[in-house]
């Protein structure tokens, strides 16, 4: 078992943060170079102004129509999404292992709360996934992708709960906590999790576009 | 004969009770965390002589070690000092604070030498 640790903390880690981060930076300045070659146009009405209009409203809970009109997924996508950043880059157990690796270190949640927040985010999956099978709307629109990548999202969090609270098969658990943090690390460039990196240029796009040109609101 | 053989099993039992009672007690079995404010991670089991029986170490200064401006002192050990003594809860620089400093001693010789727990529960006991 400590080699299979040695291996998937080590260079395993170090592969997926590679790919995560290069992948990333790939992904966004192809993003940047695509639109200058097929939509140059777009850059005589982006403004700041407008991007951030949209980023806004659309970072307000309620704030755009459609939150309104879905009031549990609004309040259960923002918890969501703030305990997904959060949980992970707080927690004390990631930031012991990163000061003794390459001694950086910042403030900790305490356990106890990133515990809950660990258990609204797997709630949170667990609504997204009877949401997708039981709306009309949205079972119209899945493919088995969906259900690939609320799993990928699940999966870290899942083991990562099952491992802090040292059930059986810690050591299996634990393992699997790390290879499937280091699945969706690289997933987040390479399939639809990238809305993390392309969000903000959606928002930008759309509110440039809806703000300079077609004077109209995009929330 | 009767008496003879109940004062040697009374003998026998008590020294048994003695030797184990004496040992258990010479015995560490849990990481002295004290130097420590406030724990968050539960305690670590810890029989010195047995692991030390298991790990082949014989050298006190493997684990009880003495750096001198960054450098391993071979023939010096500090198993008479606290690790608090040298290593504080917020040192920097080449001497790591103390948490980091208990782990690295444990994990980092267990990861070495490819023996011995290296997850965070397979040594702090659930909370």
């Amino acid at each position: 078992m400590n080699t299979l640790y040695q291996f998937v903390a080590g260079p395993l880690l170090w592969i997926a943060f590679a790919l995560f981060i290069g992948g990333s930076l790939y992904k966004v300045i192809n993003l940047i170079l695509l639109t200058q070659k097929k939509e140059a146009y777009l850059f005589c009405f982006l403004s700041w102004k407008w991007s951030l209009r949209s980023i806004l409203h659309w970072l307000t809970p309620f704030g755009p129509r459609n939150m309104k009109l879905h009031p549990a997924m609004t309040v259960v996508t923002f918890i969501f999404h703030i305990c997904l950043l959060l949980t992970p880059v707080f927690l004390l157990s990631h930031l012991i292992l990163l000061e003794e690796s390459i001694n950086i270190s910042w403030w900790a949640l305490p356990d106890q709360v990133a515990d809950i927040m660990t258990l609204l985010i797997i709630g949170a999956c667990i609504f997204f996934l009877v949401r997708r099978i039981n709306s009309p709307e949205v079972r119209y629109v899945t493919s088995a992708s969906d259900f690939v990548l609320l799993a990928i999202v699940a999966a870290p969090f899942v083991t990562g709960f099952w491992a802090y609270h040292q059930w059986a098969g810690y050591q299996p658990a634990m393992i699997l906590h790390i290879v499937t943090g280091e699945i969706m690390l690289v997933a987040i460039p390479f399939t639809r999790l990238s809305h993390m990196l392309f969000a903000v240029f959606t928002r930008a796009y759309i509110g440039s576009e809806f703000g300079g040109v077609r004077h109209a609101k995009d929330w | 004969m009767k008496n003879g053989i109940l004062i040697m099993f009374a003998v026998l039992l008590i020294s048994v009770i003695t030797f184990a009672t004496a040992s258990s007690q010479e015995d560490v079995s849990y990481i002295d965390t004290s130097s420590f404010g406030k724990t968050v991670r539960g305690m670590v089991p810890f029989e010195h002589d047995e692991h030390n029986d298991n790990a082949g170490l014989e050298d006190c200064n493997i684990c009880h070690h003495v750096y001198e401006d960054g450098i391993f002192m071979e023939d010096e050990s500090s198993e008479d000092q606290m690790c608090s003594e040298c290593h504080d809860e917020d040192s920097s620089g080449d001497k790591p604070p103390l948490r980091t400093a208990f782990h690295k001693n444990c994990k980092g010789c267990h990861l070495e030498s490819k023996a011995g727990p290296v997850m965070c529960g397979s040594c702090h006991e659930k909370n």
